[in-house]
Formats: structure tokens, sequence, C-alpha cells
């Protein structure tokens, strides 16, 4: 049986991109903050709302932060991919252009998917094995989904309309740290974070992945989670559809 | 100032490798162009066919538009007037089964960030070719280009010239019926541009047709069984390099030696007779020994010299004509008027 065009382009995009030194660097990060940072702030927080401990608290963000760590990864794959003139290559072939878009968002996917794996076996001597019923499993994949979706579509869509590489990895750092930075990823919002704060970190769609993930861990999954998976799918859509016309005004040639 | 050919005549099948007398064409280009913006043309009106098993090279300076035309036949560029017909389907309507029959060796560097038989392995699996069949083709393409040495090696570690043996070997690892090669020799020695000039040779003898872009003349003579000229984003003529070279060589270099060494009165005396105006031969080296003339009548230039050498008992003991080489033809024809025929090209018969 053949393999189908997305599925080749996948493991494509596996085979040429990851070398150990990229899977260190950006699985290490994640890990070592759940290990230093949990270890550390855990001794100065002594409970986080439902979470409970610090490190509770974080597990789950740093597990939603693996969207972030898929998405940088398709729009690097991307980038590189004009720079070497490897999408030129790709779209000479028997390749669609939506075969090549879908396979970029599935490798950010795929790779939030074992990020999300990583960090869950770094975080079990930390605080054991999460007690999740079936939903709640399917309620953090599918939120890791969207959110790769989300995150992944809009840094294709930045991607295809620069055409300097520093450009685009100095806005793809920057909205990466700003993005987990201000959301609750490492830190819970309340009544006391400053309100311009607040709103900022609302606007953020990770802080939503990063509540509904952590509900699904404590439990706590409820309407308010609803609300924000289809807030989280809208943005997906809305930023699917950003790549989709970014690739179809992709000019290819030479980039610096 | 030299008048453009009409086009027409009928496709001939002579050149480095005969093509038969019946032409399965798989190429058909039709007032093809492409405009960056408005009226702001870099192909245009380009007019010419590829049959199977024919080489057909692209010449033309830097800027001409030999990589855009590579591009909008490989699809990675829509054309913006006319069009042209891959494997007999509209180039607009080319999509996945169509371009799973070319092969495509862009300008640009293009690589993926793995060993040098990875590459080639992967590109195969891009294609669908079995492992198998991947795994010996690879050997093959790594003894043929000779990248045995640098297999382990990053593609991005090697010179310039491995580097393009290398995206020449990564394309042949697939079937492919239309290989585009956009300059695939530059920056090779003459060794290596040989054997790869004689791989492809044999390629199209077994069927494969190419489209060949490149710089040195030589290669297209030795390789094309059809070249066209581009200038300035048109065709200015195409046809068998013989025959462009027949039509733009210019004057031919024609050089004798009698059988004993001239006077100088003699001297004087041959340059008069054969400077005589309306002849058009034009002396670049004359001494006791030897004369050189440029002449656009060879012919003519041997039977005057022949003449004068009777007139006065002289033997002519050595006489030899070089013929113009298509760079030479090359020359003439992209420094020709390209104003005074703006419009379509001279197609060579």
């Amino acid at each position: 049986m053949k393999t189908p065009p997305v599925i080749r382009l996948v493991v494509r995009n596996f085979v040429a991109n990851l070398d150990p030194i990229t899977l260190l660097v950006m699985f290490g990060q994640p890990a070592f903050l759940i290990v230093i940072l949990g270890t550390m702030f855990n001794q100065l927080i002594p409970t986080v709302g439902a979470s409970g401990s610090y490190i509770s608290f974080l597990v789950p963000g740093m597990i939603a932060s693996q969207m972030i760590t898929g998405a940088v990864l398709a729009g690097r794959v991307f980038w590189l991919d004009r720079r070497w003139a490897m999408v030129e290559q790709i779209f000479s072939g028997p390749y669609l252009r939506a075969e090549y878009l879908a396979a970029l968002l599935l490798t950010a996917l795929l790779f939030s998917l074992v990020g999300v794996g990583i960090m869950v076996l770094v975080a079990l001597p930390l605080v054991g094995i999460p007690g999740l019923s079936l939903v709640e499993l399917a309620v953090i994949l599918g939120t890791i989904a969207l959110g790769s979706l989300f995150f992944g579509g809009l840094l294709i869509a930045i991607g295809g309309r620069i055409r300097s590489a520093n450009l685009y990895f100095t806005i793809q750092s920057l909205l990466q740290y700003f993005l987990i930075f201000i959301s609750t990823v490492y830190y819970p919002v309340s009544s006391k974070t400053p309100e311009v704060l607040r709103v900022i970190v609302y606007a953020n769609p990770l802080t939503y992945a990063a509540n509904t993930v952590r509900d699904a861990f404590t439990h706590t999954f409820g309407p308010g989670d609803l609300v924000a998976g289809a807030v989280l799918a809208s943005l997906a859509t809305v930023a699917f559809a950003l790549a989709v016309a970014s690739f179809r005004k992709l000019e290819l040639g030479p980039v610096q | 100032m030299r008048r453009r050919e009409e086009p027409g005549g009928t496709q001939t099948t002579n050149g480095p490798t005969s093509l038969g007398s019946t032409r399965e064409v798989v190429l058909r280009v039709e007032k093809l162009g492409y405009a960056y913006s408005p009226g702001r043309f870099a192909i245009r009106n380009l007019d010419f066919e590829v049959g199977r098993g024919e080489v057909f090279g692209l010449l033309g300076r830097n800027g001409a538009g030999k990589t855009t035309t590579v591009r909008v036949l490989t699809t990675l560029l829509p054309p913006t007037e006319g069009t042209a017909y891959l494997f007999g389907k509209d180039l607009r309507r080319c999509g996945r089964a169509e371009r799973a029959r070319l092969g495509v060796v862009l300008q640009a560097e293009s690589l993926d960030f793995v060993s040098v038989e990875r590459n080639l392995t992967l590109y195969a699996f891009l294609w669908g070719v079995p492992r198998e069949v991947a795994k010996s083709r690879a050997e093959e393409m790594l003894a043929l280009f000779e990248l045995e040495p640098v297999r382990s090696r990053k593609p991005w570690g090697l010179s310039g010239g491995e580097r393009r043996r290398f995206q020449v070997a990564r394309e042949l690892m697939h079937d492919m019926e239309l290989l585009f090669l956009d300059e695939p020799t530059v920056g090779l020695d003459a060794l290596t541009r040989k054997r790869i000039l004689e791989y492809l040779a044999r390629r199209a003898r077994q069927g494969l047709s190419i489209i060949f872009t490149t710089h040195i003349l030589q290669e297209a003579d030795q390789l094309c069984h059809r070249i066209g000229v581009l200038q300035n984003g048109r065709l200015r003529a195409h046809g068998p390099p013989a025959e462009i070279k027949r039509r733009y060589r210019g004057a031919r270099t024609v050089e004798a030696e009698f059988e004993r060494p001239l006077t100088d009165p003699e001297q004087a005396d041959l340059l008069a007779v054969l400077t005589r105006e309306g002849r058009g031969f034009v002396p670049t080296a004359v001494d006791a020994s030897a004369i050189v003339f440029r002449a656009d009548n060879a012919e003519d230039l041997v039977a005057q010299l022949s003449r004068w050498g009777h007139s006065r008992d002289l033997e002519v003991a050595r006489i030899s004509v070089r013929e113009a080489t298509l760079e030479e033809a090359f020359v003439n024809l992209v420094t020709d008027d390209p104003l005074a025929n703006p419009d379509g090209s001279a197609e060579l018969s």
C-alpha cells in the first residue's frame, strides 16, 4: 500500500529536522523548568487553588505550552524549507500545496503530543500518576490539538509573508515568550493581578488552553472550559484560514 | 543589421542523437508569457516544443528569462499569458499527476538537513520509490556523481561543485519523463561535467526528455538536439545547434600556409588582392609563413588563395577553415538589435 502524501511529508519533516540538539533544546528546556522551577517555587508557594502544590499547578501549564513547542517546530520546518528551496522542490513534485500545509500542521500536532508525553514522564516522579478519566484525557488532547492548530497556523501565516529569516525568527521568539509568560502557564491570575496584565492574560489563547488542561488534571472541568474550548476552536479556524491565505499568496524564490 | 528569419519550417530530428522520424511531443509551449506585474514581463511569446527523448537547451544571458521559463513550466509560477501543454494537458490544469512525471533541478540550492546519503533516500521516499529500489539507486548515484567519499556528510559542508552534483544526483533518484535542469553544471570541473553530460545523453537515448539551461555553450552544442536562445524574455531563435551556428555564425577563420615563405612584395600583393572592396575578407595575421583571414564566405577565400598561388607557381601547403562555434553564433545573435523584430521568433528548420 502506498503511503499517503501527507504522511510522507510528515515523516520527512521529522526525519529531516529533528537532530538531537534541537530535540534536547525544545524538550529539555520545559522539562528543566518543571524540575527546577517546580521544585524551587514549591518551597515558596504553599498552595495554588485547586491544584494544591505549585508543582501540580505548573505541570498542566507546561503540558499546555507544548502546543507552542510543536508550532515553533512547524514554523521552523517551513522557514528552513523556504530558505533551502525545499518548498519549491516539493511543490514541483507530486504534492499539493494543501498537503504540504496539512503536513506542517500535523507535524506541529504530533510534536506537541510527543512533548506532552515527555512532560508527563518528567513530572511523574514529582507529582505522581495523574488519575485522568477518558473524557479528561480527551479534553487535554483536544485542547493541545486545537492549540497546535492555532499557533502553528499563526506562525505559518506569518512565515509565509516574510522574506527574511532574521525577522521571522525574531517574531517567533518574541511571540513564543510573550504568549508563555503572559499566560497562566507559570502563575495563576488572581484579584491581586494588575488589571492591565489580567486583560492581556485573558486575551491570550494559551491561558484558556492552560486553564482547561489544569481543570482536567484537577477534575474540575466545567462549562467555562467548554466556552474556552469553543474560543480556541474559533481561533484555530481563523489561524488556519490565515495560513491558507498566506499559502495562496506565497511567493516562491530566494529568501534571506 | 541582421534580419530575423521568418518562423516556419518543420521540426528536424538531426542532432547529437537521432530522434527518429515520428516525434511524440511531451511539452508544447504556445505564446507563453509571465509578468511580475501588469506590463512587466519576464518572458513573453514563447513558442517551442520538446519531443520525447529530446534534449532542448535554453540559452540566454543572465536575466534573459531562462529560470522564469523553467519555473512557469514546472508549475511553480502561473503563466500570465499564453499557455503550455505538459504531456498534452494545459499547464493551468496540471496537478499532481503531471508533476509526478517531472524532475526538476532548481538553480537555487535545495537540501535537507541530513547526510548526503540520507538526503537521497529521503527524497526517494518523498517520491514514493520503494525502499530497496531507493537503496540501490542511491548507491548508483553516489558512484556516478563521485559522492561516495562524502556520503555521510551534511550537504552544506560540501564544496560548491559537490553540492551541485548532489542536487542533480538527488533528482535522478526517481523516475521521470521530462527533466528540467536549471544550470546543473555550474561550478563543476570539466571531467565531472563530461560524465554528467554523457549520463544525460544516455538517459535521453532511453527516452527521457530534458530541458537544460546553461551558460556553457559547448555543453549545449554537445548535448542538445535543439536549442532556444532567449533575449529579454523573448525567444530570438530556436532550432538544432548546427542550424543556429550556420545562420548566426558570422565570419569563419581561414588559415593558409604556402610551400615556401612569402616575400614582402608577395605578402603585399596577396593582401591587396584579398582585401579588394566587396569581398568581405578581413586579415587578422599576415606574415611570411602563414596568413589568417576572417571571411563570411570561406569557400570563396580558399578559391582566391588557390588562384593567387597558381598565378605565381606557388602551392598552398596547408589550409584550414575553422567553423564558428555555438558561442560565436550566440554572441552574434544576442548582440543583434532585438528591437528590429520584437515579436515572434525564428524557428530554424
